[in-house]
């Protein structure tokens, strides 16, 4: 009797897993519902995940297209997670697809979530980070017949997909650096500012090497000999803790103006901030958000790079309709108005803002630092 | 301040949600139940205390709900280990797995699809008059949340239960041999359902801890392998409410060192920096040796009509 209930505890747990372990969302069903159809998880068996995932609803879009997204922040993160699921959701407006999300998931479960999906005949699998090459390369030699838009994806890495079926949708990473960096340079008191990573990936050093070089050029315009502390990474993306820690160490060392790439990190770095703007009480301390306008999110947000990766992922969708899909690197930069400077608070003064808006124009003429 | 102070106050902060998981398995240890699923518990605990939070605006309450739900779901372990008399690491494991599922599955339906930040009002800090303009210890110790407080008053609470009082040495004995324990009327059933409800809320508490009063924010996978670090804690701790304090300080120690190095920047790799909390942790194992000091009992079922 003992040894039934025992088994009968591990069955109601294993059902739970099953239930509740990944989390999904589609573009119709309630969230309770979505929840409850698991994609994937590093526990589920990939034809259990697709099973579920088939179960999850009905699609809501005009067309006979799917897009699905899978991603290892969680959408609510405020940050890049939130961003790059908001694009998916604005393209499949613009674009009339359905859309399904897979969100907060292991490395080791990137492949499994994505062949689930493809399982499913979904049309395009949108991977938004560099992480993803790995796992998106193999699945591309798997499913020929479904295409893959990499976000953020190497300039080489279409060229790696046998079945030419990958594309790498690529903001300029120097340039958001530079729109960040630039406003840093005009706003640092101290001449100290700071840069916190997730991880160590290359569009990560494109930013951060586009930041510094710009905050420097900028300052030295201003007749300020600017530092920009070494990046710092977590090793995550979902490490609030970390970015608290780093942005309170930061601040010892007189950082006072900080951009990041690192989703929920920056979440803490921004909570650190503020708390040291409260406990000094006034705002002296500036964060510059990304990749979305997080104006309004956190005090101390004074402006954000804007990054329309809708633009982007419609562009992917619209080539996946017309069947061109693929073998392709689909730049977004200021001249094709896919990378953009956010509003900007009355933190930084008029004088400030109309020098920002030139020095961005000049970034868009393509004369700045020349 | 300077950078040893700093450090040593980013330290407290980092070790505080790190030694009531800790102590968590200090109790349950203490009555023979190695319960390795605290990275569960503390998973549920951080998702119901932000969410009794962000609901009610206290974080009192967001404590108490995340100390209630993990207490709740360790009731699972303590009725499949002490009743059935199941495998206490199987089912530690399976509390590893299910309740940061069930705590993502909470999130989503009650956040639904929406993908806005949601924040939170932290905890405040209690300053004690007088002490905390202390230089340096009166940040250290007076200028803190309650929650930290408490931390500092279990530590003692647990030495002086354990080491001078009869119910704690009752307790022990629990761990130790329960059936001698039995034979002299210790209600050993009982002690152990009382240490996994201690285990369950203390480390709900510490879970919580980490969304009322660190971050304001809740983020899946938070608490980021402190469950399985407090499992080391207790055996460096040598299964003492001392020891365990200063090994989850030890912890906190080295992670932010590594966090401060990285930022101080001595021109070397930061990844050399981030091996830091691992190299400790081998160099202070192999320190303390392997001597058993753990309680004799642990880990094993008790039947009570067994011979």
């Amino acid at each position: 009797m003992k040894k039934l209930i025992a088994l009968l505890l591990a069955a109601v747990m294993l059902l739970g897993l099953a239930a509740c372990a990944a989390k999904t969302d589609t573009a119709a069903s309630a969230p309770a519902a979505s929840a409850s159809a698991a994609a994937s998880t590093p526990a589920a068996s990939t034809s259990a995940a697709a099973s579920a995932a088939a179960a999850s609803g009905d699609l809501t879009g005009t067309k006979d297209f799917k897009v699905a997204m899978i991603c290892d922040s969680s959408i609510s993160d405020g940050g890049w997670g939130m961003a790059c699921y908001n694009a998916m959701v604005d393209a499949c407006k613009k674009t009339g697809w359905s859309y399904e999300v897979t969100d907060s998931i292991d490395q080791s479960a990137y492949y499994e979530s994505i062949v689930a999906y493809c399982s499913l005949g979904y049309n395009l699998i949108y991977a938004p980070g560099n992480q993803y090459t790995d796992a998106v390369l193999q699945a591309a030699d798997e499913y020929p017949d479904i295409a893959f838009a990499l976000l953020n994806g190497g300039e080489d890495t279409p060229a790696k997909a046998a079945n030419k079926n990958v594309t790498s949708l690529l903001p300029n990473a120097q340039q958001i650096g530079w729109i960040a960096g630039s406003l840093a340079g005009l706003m640092t008191q101290s001449n100290t500012i700071a840069f916190i990573g997730g991880m160590e990936l290359d569009t990560t050093l494109g930013k951060y090497k586009g930041y510094t070089e710009a905050a420097q050029f900028v300052g030295k315009a201003e007749g300020k000999d600017i530092k920009v502390l070494d990046p710092v990474y977590a090793g995550s993306f979902s490490a609030t803790d970390k970015g608290i820690e780093f942005a309170k160490a930061m601040i010892d060392q007189g950082a006072d103006v900080f951009f990041g790439d690192a989703s929920a990190v920056d979440s803490g770095a921004r909570q650190a901030i503020d708390e040291a703007n409260k406990a000094a009480g006034s705002v002296k301390i500036y964060d510059i958000g990304q990749p979305s306008d997080l104006l309004g999110q956190n005090e101390c947000v004074i402006c954000s790079q804007v990054t329309d990766n809708s633009s982007l992922v419609a562009l992917s969708m619209d080539a996946v309709e017309k069947g061109t899909f693929g073998g392709e690197v689909i730049y977004g930069t200021l001249q094709n108005g896919v990378l953009s400077a956010g509003k900007m608070n009355d933190l930084i003064p008029a004088d400030v803002q109309t020098k920002y808006l030139d020095y961005i124009d000049q970034m868009t003429k393509e004369t700045f630092m020349k | 301040m300077s950078f040893a102070a700093n450090l040593i106050l980013a330290s407290v902060r980092m070790a505080v949600p790190l030694l009531f998981i800790a102590l968590a398995e200090l109790y349950s240890e203490r009555a023979g139940m190695v319960n390795i699923g605290l990275e569960g518990l503390a998973a549920i605990g951080s998702l119901v205390g932000f969410l009794v939070c962000f609901i009610t605006g206290s974080a009192w309450l967001g404590i108490l709900a995340g100390a209630v739900a993990a207490l709740a779901v360790n009731m699972i372990y303590a009725f499949a280990t002490v009743t059935l008399c199941a495998n206490q690491i199987v089912y530690g494991m399976a509390i590893n797995i299910f309740a940061p599922a069930l705590a993502s599955f909470i999130y989503r339906v009650y956040f639904g699809s929406g993908s806005e930040l949601s924040q939170i009002t932290l905890m405040s800090g209690i300053g004690i008059p007088g002490l905390k303009d202390i230089p340096f210890l009166g940040d250290l110790l007076f200028n803190q949340t309650p929650m930290v407080y408490l931390a500092y008053l279990l530590v003692i609470v647990t030495v002086i239960y354990f080491g001078k009082t009869r119910s704690g040495l009752n307790f022990k004995s629990v761990g130790e041999h329960p059936k001698a324990a039995a034979t002299l009327g210790i209600p050993v059933i009982r002690v152990k359902y009382i240490a996994c409800m201690l285990c369950g809320a203390l480390a709900g508490i510490g879970g919580a801890y980490l969304t009322t009063c660190y971050a304001n924010t809740y983020t899946e996978g938070n608490v980021a392998g402190r469950g399985f670090i407090a499992l080391a804690a207790v055996i460096f701790g040598r299964w003492t409410g001392g020891g365990i304090l200063l090994a989850c300080l030890f912890f906190g120690f080295c992670d932010a060192l590594q966090i401060r190095l990285q930022v101080a920047n001595f021109g070397l790799p930061y990844q050399f920096f981030q091996m830091i909390p691992y190299i400790a942790t081998v160099v202070v194992l192999s320190l303390i040796g392997s001597k058993k000091a753990g309680p004799r009992a642990g880990g094993q079922p008790y039947r009570r009509e067994e011979r």
